[in-house]
């Protein structure tokens, strides 16, 4: 019942790693970048990057530091006022040939203009050469600014790269997997050395492989006292490579927070809204300003909104109701607010009568910003329960559950089908048709050439591209079974042996299990199914809970009247991946074990000893989760779950970006199509 | 001990409240030419003196000791030892200075500049076109870069000595050369970026890259601008030969002094040099006499037997003397307050008793405790007085001194006192004539001993600098780096002429790589030493050293130069940098063959298929002719194929699209794995046809071309061609079932509901009619839906009739069903009160 409560009711000294720092040194490194320009400047932003920065900071703080207007990076002629121009972006390919056309044609205005890009992480060979062929190279100043990894919570950093997953897998370009390795020394520098570096997955392999490399490299120069020795607050890194656990992110996800990810769309934490719910002019009865309203951002004034929608920043720092339901299972929604509803409703009557003194008057106005997030809540409650009644969709959840529990795969095939002659989304039909592949070693070729055939037809043929991306090796989405001889060995090597998996880590969950309320394990967020990748972080850090959830489960009966902190299990030290090397072998990709001494790691005194010493000392440490890749809102919640779970042990989890199945099938079916270029406020 | 005492060469100024001193640092009569004849640029911090002919005036011939030829730029240290020479054999030099880190910049009237190091080697780099059309008039060095006057009398900023931008600042709309003009470094103005004082008529301009403000001023023509060494103040020469001194934001008079008062012991004609010492006091310069001029207009004189130069300092101002060095500087405090006669402070209390001590008085201890309660500052002040002092003898006895009271305290830190020592013995190794850098206890401070090392270094003086590194436990990579590139340098000679004995490639590698191990120089880039190998033409050896090299980023530029292709593409892929595998890509592309550039890549294999992802990443968007042409010398057909689907998707014109979809059917089947693909492109260019000759039929009123084909049968039926949508849907083989709902969709659109239920009885419904009555209902067509909940399953049609909004049906339904919870379920569903009295009439009718 209080899982959502207890992790706010921490106090912040409790807090061991303060991310704090790492949105200061973003924020720092774009302030010294604006500043090495003299006078006005007009920004000019990679629409990609507008979510990151806003995370970070503030229109106001760039109009302080000299930013007179700021546009979005579009093709066509840029009209500007002011002398210096500064560009700031990733290192695209198309968008540097478009700031090549805008430097060309501004170069020929009778005004002189300086320009400068600022790319986004490093400087790149790349874009200096794409530069020198469209013959501005030497117009223009080539600078960096080292955007890493961003707090999205107070446990969740990202490094805001939507395309990750894509570059990575679709078109084998790894610089993601390099920048994340970047992210990490820095992280690292911040914090200290991860004792240990424990992951799944080829990708995965890799990352840890730049990251033992890259350390010694990094610390030649000037060598930082975190990066000599393993951090104590820190227990151990787990990269968990998106390629391993596909599964997951295909699936419908049914926590709050997921489902409006799913529906609704979340970009950088922020959701678009009608206007009229986030609007407190037409709450009646006393307003005094809602924190919450405080909270939405205001636009620049480049770029007004062309609907009435407006972006609201959904956060737990600020909006204690959307701690408590984000991670809730939306069936338990509903009732929560109604709780919430009725508490506030007695509380206010209360304070009508009492609030005499300036304390208790604050404290009532205070409770009507809960009302404000009351009312938000459950406003975005009523829109997502239609859509979540509709045909298909509960039809898709259906054919899900099937395919997890191997229950009927060719119906279920059927049912696939007859979703698409009813105009079902391509997106739907696709995360399913991969689901029915991965869960069955393949679909069979002449069935799967059917389905094919259905899908172009459907929506149409300039579709092959994404098909043919779905089944190449490097992903292996959509096999045929039995694999033919001419395929390469490596999509065989990448097949997921479900049904001995699925029982070797109960990923499907029994009936008894699926209580919504109080769930007793991370199966709650998908009604019935624990995320792979999750049960991979349990196999190292919560054994227990891979095994069953009887253990968390009679601690909770017997321990009903003794306080809720001894009430959770001691968290055991971590000590690989020790009791689940069969499952891990039988899964595809490296397994990866390392443990990182530091520099003046003379004192070998071995895992075990490090672990015994946490024990003695009762300390609380952080295990860092990344993933490569990017993870999904259920992923989070169900982490979380496992954190409140036992005591001494807490997860940060880091991840390339936040997505959702429906961004993965996106973003691989073409560049242009996956984020959404609509945004309008930092 | 014969040595004067401190004070001896003290000099008081404003009523003896403030002292300048003068000391000797060198004598070196006979080392400089006659400076007169010169153009001279000192470095700050004690370093090296570069001097030039100054063409303008005459030579005597014969006379002077070493003939000093016209394009000659030689450079001397303070003691007057030569370190370098070199020829300028480019254009005329404007101007010439120094870099924080010592090395020396030379920029002549093209706009050319030239980097030199101590030993003779450069970096070139050009102000760009503006700059070589114009000409360059003047410049002015700072630390971090140049500010250049170009022929146009534009202002030109580079920042930094790497081949940076140049930058133009904003002009002064100036119509004749200034009369002088001055710079602000960046790191001393509060904005942080450059600032220009430009001397034209009676006022001045401050530019920076921004604006140029005009002061307003109206005392000048200046002949002479000056700021200090902090930034904060200005001192300006007027032609009429006022020293005026200002804060640079010309807000406050900070003193004013006419120096035609000094006229008679020699300040006649125009001063050649206005140069600050330290931040309070202002040098002005003539043929024989430097003159300090104090805060208050007071002035000390000192005279030379000849033409001086005078370096400004952050302490104080070094001047340069046909005979003699000298460093004029204010008495720093701590020296002062001992030494200064008559003196009560702690410090000269605790030095006098110290003094009293070493002559056995009985005083000493008593003297000692009266000044208990500041014992601790008396030492520390002793300490420092220590480090400000020239001469060993008194360093000794200050520091003997600060012992002496050390005794006498009950805790005491002795970092301070240690790194004193330390210092000291550094200083004073650096300070001998034949080192000669006369570097200060504040300079050194300022520049940190990182600087130092690095100074030695670079006048190859690697065994003190490795000495002094070790000594102050630093990092002695870069001495062992540099000692390294010039060992590599020197032995070529030996190896050309008996290769396998001495400087052979593996006797000088083996030579390297122990003297590394020997003393520690773990973190030295041994590509940067290969680099230098190669450069000198000892491919072997490079190669050699690179093996060590961990780093990949710093292997793979030389392995390119060296044009070990495979070898840098390799370690490029292996570092997982993955812009430095596009490096390696771009720079082989524009070298190779684009044959033998495909090949290299198709021969690594899986260990180079990095690169190739990534060439294709390159290719697709900005090199597509290149993309075709790898693909088809590797025989990818199906990604040549998709590449040519790219295209189409993003043409307009309708043959053009057709023709590219036809390419990609084209690849396909030339893949017999990929008959499938084929067949769907197949099909792709039979619609694309289709839709084309549809679109001709109906003279372009209908827009269909490019859609799907259940797109295409959905807009047949929308604008009422059904046989043309018959025919696709039996050409393409649509199954009934997609069919139906299809047509189901477009007839709703349309609202063509008698067309919608002729459809409905055309035969028996393969996807039943539940969806006919869904569809409706989702579309707000309640009533149509309810005339197809009779064919629907039984047990649904309840709730199918209370979704159509046919609540007396739903109720009649139950009702013959004898369904009663139905009906009470349905009852709590109901709109209005109306119905709902009607639905419990019936189910109270029902027993």
């Amino acid at each position: 019942m209080s899982e959502g409560v207890s992790s706010l009711e921490e106090s912040p000294s409790d807090q061991q790693v303060d991310l704090s720092i790492l949105s200061e040194l973003g924020k720092n490194a774009l302030v010294n970048s604006l500043n090495s320009v003299n006078g006005a400047k007009t920004l000019v932003l990679d629409p990609s990057l507008a979510g990151p920065l806003g995370l970070l900071t503030e229109v106001s703080l760039l109009k302080h530091h000299g930013v007179d207007k700021m546009f979005w990076l579009e093709a066509g002629p840029l009209s500007v006022t002011t002398t210096n121009i500064v560009y700031l972006c990733r290192p695209n390919i198309k968008l540097i040939k478009t700031i090549a056309d805008q430097v060309k044609r501004l170069t020929q205005d009778s005004q002189k203009h300086t320009f400068m890009l600022m790319l986004v992480p490093r400087t790149s060979t790349l874009v200096s050469r794409i530069l020198e062929e469209e013959g501005v190279l030497g117009d223009i100043t080539v600078s960096s600014f080292s955007l890493q990894l961003i707090p999205l919570e107070d446990d969740v950093i990202s490094l805001e790269n939507d395309n990750a997953f894509k570059e990575i897998w679709v078109d084998g370009d790894e610089t993601a997997v390099y920048d994340s390795a970047q992210a990490l020394i820095t992280f690292q520098k911040l914090y200290g050395l991860f004792p240990r570096i424990l992951g799944k997955g080829d990708a995965a392999s890799r990352l840890t492989g730049l990251l033992t490399r890259l350390l010694p490299q990094a610390s030649t120069s000037d060598v930082p006292e975190t990066l000599m020795a393993p951090s104590e607050k820190l227990d151990s890194l787990i990269i968990l490579d998106r390629r391993v656990d596909m599964l997951t992110p295909l699936l419908t996800q049914l926590t709050y927070e997921g489902l409006i990810d799913e529906l609704i769309g979340i970009r950088n934490t922020y959701v678009e809204l009608p206007s009229s719910l986030l609007n407190q002019s037409t709450t009646a009865g006393p307003s005094a300003p809602p924190s919450t309203a405080a909270n939405t951002s205001t636009a620049p004034a480049a770029v007004l909104a062309k609907e009435k929608k407006k972006k609201h920043r959904l956060t737990a720092s600020t909006d204690k109701l959307f701690a408590e339901l984000r991670d809730l299972n939306f069936s338990s929604v509903g009732k929560r607010l109604n709780r919430t509803a009725r508490e506030l409703d007695e509380e206010s009557k209360h304070g009508k009568l009492q609030a005499k003194t300036v304390a208790q008057l604050r404290d009532f106005v205070g409770k009507l910003g809960g009302l404000q997030s009351l009312r938000l809540h459950t406003g975005v409650s009523e829109m997502i329960v239609p859509l979540t009644r509709t045909d298909n969709f509960n039809r898709a959840l259906e054919i899900q559950q099937n395919l997890l529990s191997s229950y009927d795969p060719s119906a279920q095939i059927t049912a696939i089908e007859d979703l698409m002659a009813q105009g079902a989304d391509l997106q739907i039909v696709i995360r399913l048709l991969c689901l029915a592949s991965l869960t069955n070693g393949g679909i069979k070729a002449k069935t799967l050439e059917g389905l094919k055939r259905d899908i172009l037809q459907s929506y149409g043929y300039d579709r092959l591209p994404l098909l043919l991306s779905l089944s190449s090796p490097s992903l292996s989405l959509i096999v045929p079974n039995p694999i033919p001889p001419s395929f390469p060995p490596s999509v065989a090597a990448s097949k997921i042996p479900w049904s001995s998996v699925r029982k070797a880590l109960r990923l499907v969950a029994d009936d008894e299990a699926g209580n919504d309320d109080s769930p007793q394990d991370i199966s709650y967020v998908y009604s019935g199914y624990a995320p792979l990748s999750v049960r991979l972080v349990q196999c190292v850090a919560q054994k227990g809970g891979v095994l069953s959830n009887s253990a968390t489960g009679d601690g909770r009966k017997n321990g009903k009247s003794s306080n809720p902190s001894e009430l959770q299990v001691r968290a055991h030290p971590i000590i690989g991946w020790r009791g689940f090397e069969d499952v891990l072998a039988s899964l595809p990709g490296d397994t990866i074990d390392v443990q990182q001494k530091g520099l003046r790691g003379n004192n070998v005194n071995g895992p075990s000893a490090d672990a015994t010493k946490m024990i003695l000392q009762d300390r609380t440490s952080t295990t860092v989760v990344f993933f490569l890749g990017g993870c999904t809102y259920t992923e989070i919640a169900a982490l979380r779950w496992v954190g409140r779970q036992s005591r001494g042990e807490k997860f940060l989890i880091a991840t390339t970006s936040i997505i959702s199945g429906e961004g993965i099938i996106n973003s691989i079916s073409g560049g242009s199509k996956g984020p959404p270029s609509k945004e309008a406020t930092l | 001990m014969a040595l004067p005492h401190p004070t001896a060469s003290w000099q008081p100024m404003q009523d003896g409240n403030v002292f300048y001193r003068r000391q000797q640092f060198y004598s070196v009569e006979g080392k400089f030419p006659d400076l007169d004849n010169f153009i001279v640029s000192g470095c700050r911090y004690g370093g090296p003196l570069a001097m030039m002919r100054d063409t303008t005036k005459l030579v005597a011939l014969g006379r002077s000791n070493a003939p000093f030829s016209k394009n000659e730029i030689r450079i001397y240290s303070s003691a007057g030892e030569g370190l370098l020479l070199f020829t300028w054999s480019q254009a005329k030099i404007i101007k010439f200075g120094w870099t924080f880190d010592e090395r020396l910049v030379v920029l002549n009237e093209e706009g050319t500049y030239r980097v030199y190091d101590l030993q003779g080697e450069y970096q070139q780099w050009s102000l760009g076109t503006d700059a070589s059309e114009t000409g360059v008039v003047d410049a002015r060095i700072h630390e971090n870069g140049i500010v250049s006057m170009t022929g146009a009398l534009a202002l030109l900023e580079v920042k930094g000595w790497d081949g940076g931008q140049p930058l133009v600042l904003a002009s002064a709309g100036l119509t004749e050369p200034p009369h002088s003009w001055t710079i602000i470094p960046p790191d001393q103005t509060i904005s942080r970026h450059v600032e220009v004082l430009i001397s034209a008529e009676a006022t001045i301009f401050s530019v920076d890259n921004l604006e140029c403000v005009d002061q307003r001023l109206s005392r000048g023509p200046f002949t002479h601008l000056a700021p200090s060494p902090n930034g904060k103040s200005l001192a300006l020469l007027t032609f009429s030969g006022i020293l005026w001194v200002v804060s640079t934001n010309f807000q406050r008079n900070l003193a004013e002094f006419d120096t035609k008062t000094a006229a008679a012991i020699g300040a006649e004609g125009p001063a050649r040099q206005v140069e600050w010492c330290g931040n309070d006091a202002i040098l002005v310069t003539w043929d024989r006499l430097a003159l300090l001029v104090g805060p208050n207009g007071d002035t000390l004189s000192f005279f030379y037997t000849g033409a001086v130069h005078a370096v400004s300092e952050l302490d104080g101002v070094r001047v340069v003397g046909p005979d003699v060095c000298d460093f004029i500087q204010k008495v720093p405090a701590s020296t002062l307050s001992i030494f200064r006669p008559g003196s009560a402070t702690p410090g000269a209390i605790l030095y006098d008793a110290w003094e009293g001590f070493t002559r056995r008085s009985p005083k000493a201890d008593e003297s000692v405790r009266s000044i208990r309660p500041d014992l601790a500052a008396a030492v520390d002040e002793c300490i420092d007085a220590a480090g400000r002092e020239w001469e060993a003898y008194w360093q000794r006895r200050l520091l003997d001194a600060a012992k002496f009271g050390r005794a006498f305290l009950d805790l005491f830190n002795p970092t301070d006192f240690v790194m004193m020592g330390q210092t000291l013995k550094v200083l004073s190794a650096v300070r001998y004539y034949e080192i000669g850098i006369p570097l200060t206890y504040s300079q050194y401070s300022y520049t940190s001993p990182n600087h130092l090392v690095t100074r030695l270094t670079s006048r190859s003086l690697h065994l003190l600098a490795l000495r002094i590194s070790t000594y102050l436990s630093l990092k002695p990579d870069a001495v062992l780096k540099h000692w390294a590139c010039a060992k590599i340098a020197k032995s070529k000679p030996v190896a050309s002429a008996d290769a396998t004995v001495d400087g052979g490639d593996e006797e000088l590698c083996r030579v390297i790589t122990e003297k590394f191990k020997a003393v520690g120089g773990g973190g030295v880039s041994y590509a940067d030493i290969a680099k230098r190998a190669w450069e000198v033409g000892r491919a072997g050896l490079a190669t050699r050293l690179l093996d060590y090299e961990t780093q990949a980023a710093d292997q793979v530029p030389l392995l390119l130069n060296m044009k070990q292709d495979r070898l840098a593409l390799e370690k490029a892929v292996n570092s997982g940098d993955t812009d430095l595998v596009y490096h390696v890509l771009l720079h082989l592309y524009n070298r190779m063959p684009l044959g033998s550039f495909f090949r290299l890549i198709e021969e690594g294999g899986p260990r180079l298929a990095p690169a190739s992802r990534l060439l294709q990443v390159y290719a697709r968007e900005q090199n597509r002719e290149m993309l075709r042409d790898f693909y088809y010398s590797d025989d990818r057909r199906v990604e040549s194929a998709i590449l040519s689907l790219e295209e189409a998707s993003t043409m307009s014109d309708a043959n053009a699209k057709i023709n590219a979809v036809k390419a990609a059917q084209k690849f396909f089947s030339d893949d017999k794995e990929r008959g499938f693909e084929a067949k769907m492109m197949d099909e792709s260019v039979r619609l694309l046809t289709f839709q084309q000759q549809l679109e001709k039929d109906v003279d372009g009123k209908v827009l269909v071309f490019g859609q799907s084909v259940d797109a295409t049968i959905h807009t047949c039926l929308v604008n009422g061609m059904t046989k043309k949508a018959e025919k696709v849907r039996s050409d393409f083989k649509v199954p009934d079932k997609r069919f139906w709902y299809i047509k189901l969709r477009a007839l709703t659109t349309i609202r063509d509901f008698d067309g919608l239920d002729a459809f409905a009885k055309s035969k028996r419904s393969p996807i039943g009619y539940e969806p006919f009555v869904r569809h409706l209902v989702e579309k707000g067509h309640g009533k149509e839906a309810s005339t197809y909940v009779a064919k629907c399953d039984a047990p649904k049609r309840a709730d199918l009739y209370a979704d159509c909004g046919e609540w007396t049906m739903a109720a009649k339904e139950c009702k013959d069903r004898g369904d009663r919870a139905k009906l009470e379920q349905i009852l709590q569903r109901c709109p209005n009160s109306l119905i709902a009295r009607e639905l419990e009439r019936t189910l109270s009718s029902m027993k």
